[in-house]
Parts: C-alpha cells; sequence; structure tokens
C-alpha cells in the first residue's frame, strides 16, 4: 500500500438492509491535509466516516492506516490507532463538565489496578488543553448543558484531540452555528492542522471545504465520483459533481438506482 | 451575596427539606425530637437506605429496577430456611443468601443488556417471578428464631454503634468514593447522561448494564439480611413494598429518573425524610393510611419536579449560537 497516505479506504461496501449505502468506495487522505467530504443528503458521507471510526462495520473492503492493513471493529479499535470523530451530534455529556467530557472512556487514573481517578491531572491538562487550542472556554469545571453551541463544538474538538489523535472526522461541525462561532470553528480547523492532524470534514457548506480544505472527496448515491484539488476547482465545479455526478449519464442510472431502493 | 444563598439553598435542597420537617414534627409531638425516638427512626431505616444506594446504581445508570422488593422476600426466606430449615452455619447460609441475590440481579442485568426490554417492564416482570418463587420455596410458611449470631446484625454494637448502623454507615460510605473517586463511577455517570455517547466513547455498555443490576442484586440481599435480621421473623410477604419506599426515597434524594445525577449523602437524606415523615404522622396520631397517601403525593411530586428542573436546564441554560 501506498505509505504517502495515512488513510486508505478500498472498496467499502455497507448495506442497510436493502439499501447499498456505500459502493466499492475508495479514499485516500494524505498526511496533514484537510478533506472536504461532500455530497447530497443519503450521499453516503457519514456512513463511510462512521465506518473509519469504528461505530459501523463496513460490509466489505479493506483499510489501511499508514500503510498498514488494520481491523476497525468499534471505536476504541479507531481511538488506538490514533482516529477521533466528532459526531454531528457532538455525542457529549450535558450532565458533566468539561473535562469529564473530554476524558470519558480515556480516564487519567491512580492507585491500585487504576481503578481512582487522577481528577487533579485531568483538570490541569483540560485547562491546558483549552488554552492551547485558544477556544472560548473559562474554565474545565464548567458544564456544557450551559454552553453555545459553539462552545460544545470546542469542547468536542479538544475531546477528540486530547489523546494525541492523528487522524480528525469532523461531520458537519458548522451545521449548527452562526456566522461568528463558524469562522471560529474553521481557524481552529486550520490550527490542528498546523499542529499536525490530518483532518476530514463531512460539510454541506461548500464554501467552507472551498475555504480551508486542500482537496475535496465528492460522493453520490453512495459512490464515489472524484477527488479534486481546491487550488483548482469553484463552487459551481463541486456543485455540479454534487448534483449530476462525475459522469452525469452515469450519475442519473446511480441515483435511479439508489431511488428504487428506497 | 443572595445568589451564592441561592445556590447553596439549590444544593442541599434535600437537606433543608428533612431538617424543616423535623422542625414542624416538633412542634406537632413533644416525642418527636427525643434521642429515643430519633435513634429509632435511623435503626429503622438502615435497610431500606441499603437497598436504596443498590438501586440508586442501576438508576445513575439510567434503568430502574422495580423487582428490589420480590427480590427481597426471596432472598429473605432462602436465607431463613438455611438457617432455620437446613440448620446451615450462619455464615454459610448469609452467604449464600448474598449469592442468590446477585444472581437475581445478574438476571435482571442479562434480561436489560441482552433482551433490550424496557427495565420497568422487565423487573416487572421478574419480580412477579421471584414473587412465585419465594412462595413455592417457602409454601407461606414463616420461619423465626434465628440464631443469635444472625441477629447480631440487628443487635450488636461496634464502637457504641448498632451493627447495622455501623454497616450501613461504611455502605454509604463506600459507594460515595466509587461514585466520585473511580472510573467505573465517572463511566456510570456518563451512561446515565448519554447511553449513546457513552458507547462512542468505547465504553462497553452491555457490561456495564449487567454490573449495576447484579450489584444492585447484591445491596438489596444485605439489605434483606438486616431486615429479616431486625424482625428475627420471615415470610414471603417481607420485603414488598420496599420497592415503592426506596424509589421515592431516590428521586426525593436527587437521583433523575432519567439517569446521570445523583449523590449518596442526598439519597440517605431523601429515606430519611419518608421515614421523618412516617413517624411524625404516627406521633401526631394520622395513621398508616394517611401515610400512604402522603407517600403517593410525595412521589408525584419529586417526579414532577425532577422533569420541571430537566426542562428549565434544556430551555433557559443554553444560550442561542451566536
Amino acid at each position: 500500500m501506498n505509505t504517502e497516505y495515512i488513510v486508505e479506504m478500498r472498496g467499502i461496501c455497507k448495506r442497510f438492509g436493502g439499501i447499498h449505502a456505500l459502493r466499492d468506495v475508495d479514499l485516500e487522505l494524505r498526511e496533514g491535509e484537510i478533506m472536504g467530504i461532500v455530497g447530497d443528503n443519503g450521499a453516503g458521507k457519514s456512513t463511510l466516516m462512521k465506518i473509519l471510526s469504528g461505530a459501523y462495520l463496513a460490509d466489505e473492503g479493506e483499510i489501511y492506516i499508514e500503510g498498514r492493513r488494520t481491523e476497525i471493529q468499534n471505536p476504541q479499535d479507531a481511538f488506538n490507532l490514533g482516529i477521533s470523530m466528532i459526531y454531528q451530534d457532538l455525542a457529549l455529556f450535558n450532565n458533566l463538565d468539561v473535562m469529564k467530557n473530554i476524558y470519558v472512556g480515556r480516564e487519567l487514573t491512580r492507585g491500585p489496578f487504576g481503578i481512582f481517578l487522577n481528577k487533579k491531572s485531568m483538570y490541569k491538562k483540560a485547562e491546558n488543553l483549552i488554552r492551547e487550542l485558544r477556544v472560548d472556554i473559562q474554565s474545565p469545571k464548567l458544564n456544557v448543558a450551559s454552553m453555545s453551541g459553539g462552545q460544545r463544538q470546542m469542547v468536542a474538538c479538544a475531546r477528540a484531540i486530547a489523546f494525541q489523535s492523528k487522524i480528525l472526522i469532523m461531520d458537519e461541525p458548522t451545521a449548527a452555528l452562526g456566522v461568528t462561532e463558524a469562522n471560529k470553528l474553521l481557524s481552529l480547523i486550520m490550527n490542528l492542522k498546523e499542529m499536525g492532524l490530518s483532518i476530514l470534514l463531512i460539510t454541506q457548506r461548500i464554501p467552507d471545504v472551498l475555504a480551508i480544505a486542500d482537496r475535496v472527496f465528492v460522493l453520490k448515491g453512495g459512490k464515489r465520483q472524484d477527488v479534486l484539488d481546491v487550488s483548482k476547482i469553484t463552487l459551481d465545479d463541486v456543485v455540479t459533481m454534487i448534483v449530476k455526478g462525475k459522469n452525469d449519464n452515469e450519475g442519473r442510472k446511480q441515483e435511479m438506482e439508489f431511488q428504487s431502493y428506497g | 451575596m443572595s445568589k451564592i444563598i441561592l445556590n447553596i439553598v439549590k444544593k442541599y435542597t434535600v437537606m433543608f427539606v428533612l431538617v424543616i420537617l423535623m422542625i414542624l414534627f416538633s412542634f406537632t409531638s413533644p416525642y418527636f425530637l427525643t434521642i429515643r425516638n430519633l435513634t429509632n427512626i435511623i435503626t429503622q431505616n438502615t435497610y431500606f437506605i441499603i437497598v436504596a444506594i443498590g438501586l440508586s446504581f442501576v438508576m445513575i445508570g439510567g434503568g430502574i429496577d422495580l423487582s428490589v422488593g420480590y427480590q427481597m422476600s426471596l432472598v429473605g426466606v432462602a436465607t431463613a430456611m438455611l438457617m432455620v430449615v437446613h440448620q446451615l452455619p450462619v455464615w454459610l447460609a448469609v452467604t449464600l443468601g448474598l449469592l442468590l441475590g446477585t444472581i437475581l440481579g445478574l438476571l435482571n442485568g442479562l434480561i436489560v443488556s441482552n433482551i433490550k426490554v424496557f427495565p420497568l417492564i422487565a423487573t416487572l416482570a421478574t419480580s412477579i417471578v421471584f414473587q412465585g418463587i419465594s412462595y413455592l420455596v417457602s409454601r407461606a410458611k414463616t420461619f423465626r428464631s434465628y440464631p443469635d449470631e444472625f441477629l447480631f446484625l440487628a443487635k450488636g454494637k461496634i464502637l457504641g454503634m448498632s451493627f447495622d448502623v455501623f454497616l450501613t454507615l461504611a455502605i454509604a460510605i463506600l459507594v460515595s468514593i466509587v461514585y466520585y473517586e473511580t472510573v467505573f463511577g465517572f463511566r456510570l455517570m456518563a451512561l446515565g447522561g448519554n447511553e449513546e455517547a457513552s458507547r462512542l466513547a468505547g465504553i462497553g455498555i452491555r457490561k456495564m448494564k449487567i454490573t449495576i443490576y447484579t450489584l444492585c442484586g447484591f445491596f438489596t440481599a444485605i439489605g434483606t439480611m438486616v431486615m429479616i435480621s431486625k424482625a428475627n421473623t420471615t415470610n414471603s410477604s417481607f420485603g414488598p413494598g420496599t420497592e415503592f419506599i426506596v424509589l421515592t426515597a431516590a428521586i426525593v434524594g436527587g437521583i433523575s429518573f432519567m439517569g446521570g445525577e445523583g449523590n449518596i449523602p442526598a439519597l440517605v437524606a431523601g429515606v430519611f425524610i419518608l421515614a421523618v415523615l412516617g413517624n411524625g404522622m404516627q406521633l401526631a396520631g394520622w395513621g398508616t393510611y394517611a401515610q400512604f397517601i402522603v407517600r403517593g403525593v410525595i412521589l408525584l411530586g419529586a417526579v414532577a419536579f425532577d422533569e420541571y428542573q430537566k426542562m428549565i436546564k434544556t430551555r433557559q441554560k443554553r444560550p442561542e449560537s451566536n
């Protein structure tokens, strides 16, 4: 396998009952790049990324991380490989504070058999992380239920990158945000890229992708259409690809097939 | 300053309610605030506290166990029969009784996590099964006159303190440490707060659910030992009804029906609020039936208050994006 890529997905297929959500999809992510994942509703963007993050199992296909074939059976496997995903609903715990949201499932421990929490260390590290990310959160002791949508996104980002993640997947991170908070988040994503993370960004907001991504991966009806270099395309090119597919006739055929399953 | 006072009142509402009730009942009866009566209130409620602590594992984890009353019935008659009918040594009878309780809890956990039935329905069904087994095993007989070693559980003293009070205190401290200082307690709060997010965070949901129901069964069995030791007699009707009292106490004590919240001191205060109400009403001559009405109204009020607080939190606390 090509070691130029940090992630390679080959021939990924996924069905949900009679619906073919992904058909023979290949994806390659380079180290340190931001790749936008775009497509219409039901194109298979979230499904493909959930397979990479271990939330879903692929029916067929292979995944290579840093050139090595890997089996991702659950979110813990993905986490162990340095893959973190921020879900559309953020998957946060409203009953817990910022520190606890960052560390749940990956607690720092002390004492015999690692059964006791090292709260002091977790609060300190969470505070440093917030400072490092330059996000607008006053204290790791704040409860996330009392936070704005933008702040909650920041907490989800902090959680995703707190454990030396190499690959970050973000599912529609700006969808529920206003203009100012969305811009703040986009600069945070650029910061994360500078910190060396490779990022897969699912979004319906094409201008966001054109503003910060290096390449755009287009899906339609569960099939890969093309990967476009952002420096060589316009908004219209991406929209046309999303709507019509790479080959108009092929795209139309696939669309009809896909709808017939529904 | 007023905000600080408001926060303190909010944080310790259950304790304040308990103190206010005690003050009120001290006016209705001169016997209420006597050392003897207060000691009675504490010692008569130790087993409720232990069972409520067991139930708190399940409730904080987002579940419910309505079968604790009939678990007590079955564990009670089984332990009593082992001691009285089969003449087993006390340590062995108690160990087998605790093991039986743990297995009943494990059974609930396996049903809830594997068959994925609503915990309310699943444990309602198992409670009927436990009831049937309890009456079949005991043949509706009453067992009495336990060995002295067993009676030590309720009547013995350690450092001048009744043994069951000592045991309850030890359990309350131990479980508080588990909730606030251990990885298990941390994950339990997370599980009750958001089950799907817990799964995505790599927490073994199925294992956690089985564990909390098993722990509930184990602590319920300990509570049963204290209950039958205090009574020095048992039959299959001992235990049922406890589920209602501990559930009410748990909700009054701030353990949310939705899961993810709760602490042991408030839970203990919740048990004592119900106990003080019962005791105070008895001393004031209100009788048992009036107590049923008051307890039912309290349960309804506590659940309504829990729901109201949840609504306020989601509606007011989160500002609009941007």
